[in-house]
């Protein structure tokens, strides 16, 4: 049981992990598609054309390794989850399947007409193809966050006789404030990624010499899209998101800080090691009050530390949890940096022409995806020991007929086949790039 | 309310198996109808832009499972542990294969894909048929509602079961047959030339196999789970399932022999639907048949969520149905003409 437990954990958050790399690239892709398109409808100027063929190639492979690593999720929690499944299935089971008929059904149905039939559906009809592709991705990750929401914050729900979960209250549950601020913050990220990757392909063809013109264009919309989404990240998405974990779950708080004992003018760490043997942060730097005023407002509110749990409702692992919140939260403020600098250049007219700060943005396009990644391990982290918070610890919902070896077979097998499909991924990539935006697209293909 | 989600999950079941059986009974094929590399790329341009629009009703299949039965959802996902995985990484090398193989123009890395796409389509075509034979003949469910199933055990399909026995792995050749059947149909109405003709002559010879077949499966059905049919015949759904069974081998006959290739590839899908709605309502409502004790089976009745979650989402589904009938009528205008030989630029340099 033990085994099953850890085993499915590490598979969960390994498969959940992965997966991810790629839908936050399409969501975070979609809106450069749609708005490249709708120039070239506007202007009609061949290289608006062009890079919306070229982002739309790239969109289309990574939707197709999002789909085929995406499928294995859901039914996780039937295979390894099972205790949970049962447990809440009448409600997650509601945005699950809702994501699929509504959000899963749109795309997939659109993806193929969005990057291999232009020429078939006319600029009109192809154009209506990319919005529906660009909202099923949106409203998938809806669904998929309000799903997590309800872990994280559970709304909506009743107990029934037989201890388990029963919708209670539809609006409540597919509206859980804590899922649109997580929303908002998960998405203005993936946008992140997006407008990171777009500079960066920018910026590498800026330093190359090659195709300058959706060079210029690469970077002047994924820079500028890069600050403002950068902001809404850190602010108020952010900073909200970080008050309603105060405000519920304490305890998570206490662990992203490495906060042990509680107090009034609670220091922030910028950086620091937890120890939590000895229960304090080794080689700590901090900013005293900061802590206090970024969950509560002011500087002298008391912020409670673990000490004010009983130990069995700490996180389980402090340091991860820490060093999660710590790297999100760090790279995050540099991207503002970073993005603030390229802006900068960008009035001054000279973009395109300082060496290093192109590739500053050529060599920055990984680290949104360690963010994003930190940014989901502290929020699943700082959940644990809950499965459903407070109602549901994660240890009760473990398939019980499932053996760990079982697991840590198809956990292997998961790492295999995903290894294979990274590399197949970046080479495929790595090719369209090569080939650049001037060359020819797939106007017309063999789907027909 | 509990019958309408039934009926919802067959649904929802029938079209997975309709549009994606057509997808792995193609792929299958690629190498017996496409001998040359430019046939085999109209295979799978055939399959075209929209595998993956079909791969999601097993998506929406399996969500809408979660929401309205969610002690089947757990114990048969978790009870088919290491099957089930197979099926997923099947199903992920399957994808994988499509979008990745017409990138190149090199032989190799052709050859290379399309051998994996034609493996990884027969594996499925076997592990959703042994899955069909686990559901038709039980699972060895426990008091506590749980099971686990070895991959064999002595073959009998009675007692301690293992996934495969002489039942389950004869059906899982027919639905193997059956998906073949089907997707040569399917090649015949979307491809011209000589790969429509191999398709026509691959049809006739399995929809001969696929009829063989099902009179061996009924006799095997009936002898393993007879209540199956007993309840078939009693039941109104049953009757349609069963008009839908016959009516479709008579419209394959008629159409193969004239080469109606629309009404070939429509009587087929006519011909698994039947199958399927006969097998739901002579299973009714026992969605997990227990081969220890019958009173261990896994009801609909006694496993459904909360009512008042299964009528909030009595409200969205069949909106949800409707908007894909929308996306269904727009792409379907620009995708259902046939494949031509010539075309084949999925790689765009």
């Amino acid at each position: 049981m033990e085994d099953t437990l850890f085993w499915s954990r590490l598979q969960f958050a390994f498969t959940i992990s992965y997966h991810y790399l790629f839908p936050q690239l399409t969501m975070g892709l979609a809106g450069f598609i749609v708005f490249f398109q709708w120039r070239y409808l506007r202007t009609k100027l061949e290289t608006y054309h062009a890079a919306a063929r070229f982002w739309s190639r790239i969109f289309g492979i990574t939707f197709a390794v999002g789909v085929v690593t995406g499928i294995p999720m859901e039914f996780q929690f039937g295979t390894n989850w099972a205790a949970f499944s049962k447990f809440s299935g009448n409600l997650i089971g509601q945005t699950l399947a809702m994501e699929g008929v509504y959000a899963f059904f749109l795309e997939s149905a659109l993806v193929g007409a969005m990057v291999w039939g232009e020429k078939r559906l006319g600029p009109r009809n192809h154009f209506l193809a990319t919005i529906g592709v660009a909202i099923g991705s949106w409203v998938s990750g809806y669904f998929i966050l309000i799903t997590n929401a309800f872990m994280q914050h559970p709304t909506g729900y009743s107990v029934a006789p037989d201890g388990s979960l029963q919708l209670a209250n539809f609006a409540a549950f597919l509206l859980n404030p804590w899922g649109l601020m997580m929303f908002l913050h998960n998405q203005c990220a993936a946008v992140v990624t997006g407008s990171f990757v777009v500079a960066a392909v920018g910026a590498f063809f800026a330093l190359r010499g090659k195709y300058t013109e959706p060079a210029s264009v690469f970077l002047k919309t994924g820079t500028l899209a890069g600050l403002i989404s950068c902001f809404l990240v850190a602010f108020p998405t952010g900073d909200r998101q970080a008050k309603m974990v105060a405000q519920s779950q304490p305890a998570a708080l206490a662990g992203m800080e490495g906060r042990f004992r509680s107090g009034t003018n609670a220091e922030l760490n910028i950086i620091g090691q937890p120890d939590e043997k000895l229960r304090q942060i080794d080689n700590a730097l901090y900013v005293p009050g900061a802590l206090s005023i970024l969950a509560f407002g002011y500087d002298n509110a008391s912020v409670l530390g673990l000490d004010a749990f009983p130990k069995d409702e700490w996180p389980p692992n402090i340091e991860l949890l820490f060093y999660s919140f710590h790297i999100m939260a760090g790279l995050g403020t540099l991207f503002i940096l970073l993005m603030a600098i390229a802006n900068f250049q960008r009035w001054r007219g000279r973009l395109e022409t300082s060496r290093g700060l192109l590739w500053a943005l050529m060599l920055a396009f990984p680290f949104p995806y360690i963010a994003t990644t930190a940014g989901w391990m502290t929020a699943e982290l700082g959940r644990q020991p809950w499965l459903v918070f407070k109602l549901y610890r994660t240890s009760q919902g473990v398939s019980e007929v499932v053996n760990g070896g079982n697991v840590l077979f198809t956990l292997i097998g998961f790492c295999g086949l995903y290894f294979v499909l990274g590399v197949l991924y970046l080479f495929l990539i790595g090719r369209e790039i090569g080939h650049g935006p001037g060359s020819a697209g797939p106007l017309e293909v063999a789907h027909d | 309310m509990i019958e309408t989600w039934y009926v919802i999950l067959t649904l929802m079941l029938i079209l997975f198996v309709v549009l994606e059986g057509f997808d792995i009974g193609a792929g299958m094929l690629q190498y017996l109808v496409g001998k040359t590399e430019a046939e085999r790329r109209m295979v799978i341009a055939a399959i075209g832009p929209l595998w993956s629009w079909h791969e999601v009703w097993l998506i929406g299949f399996g969500g809408t499972l979660l929401v309205a039965f969610p002690a089947i959802f757990a114990a048969s996902f978790s009870g088919f542990y290491l099957a089930f995985f197979l099926l997923l990484w099947a199903i992920l090398l399957r994808g994988v294969s499509i979008e990745v193989s017409g990138h190149l123009a090199d032989p190799l890395w052709r050859t290379a894909w399309h051998t994996l796409f034609v493996g990884a389509n027969g594996l499925l075509a076997i592990l959703i048929g042994a899955a069909l034979g686990n559901v038709l003949r039980g699972v060895p469910v426990g008091a506590d509602g749980k099971f686990a199933l070895a991959f064999f055990t002595d073959f009998s399909p009675a007692g301690k079961v293992g996934i495969l026995d002489w039942y389950t792995v004869s059906v899982a050749v027919f639905v193997l047959a059956t998906f073949a059947a089907h997707g040569a149909s399917g090649l015949v109405r979307r491809t011209d030339g000589p790969v429509n003709e191999r398709s026509y002559r691959v049809a006739g010879r399995l929809w001969i196999a696929v009829f063989l077949l099902l009179i061996v499966v009924s006799i095997e059905t009936w002898h393993v789970r007879p209540e199956l049919f007993a309840n078939m015949i009693v039941r109104p759904w049953g009757w349609l399932g069963l008009a839908c069974v016959f009516g479709g081998l008579i419209g394959i006959l008629v159409a193969w022999r004239r080469k109606f290739e629309g009404a070939l590839l429509l009587s087929s899908g006519v011909f698994i639907t039947g199958l399927m709605i006969a097998g739901s309502a002579g299973a009714f409502p026992i969605m997990l048949h227990s081969t220890l004790r019958p009173e261990f089976s896994l009801s609909a009745y006694q496993n459904a969520g909360g009512s008042y979650g299964l009528g909030i989402a009595l409200v969205w589904w069949p909106l949800a149905f409707i908007f894909s009938i929308g996306y269904f009528i727009f792409v379907y205008r620009y995708y259902s003409s046939k494949v031509k030989p010539a075309q084949d630029t999925q790689n765009p340099y």
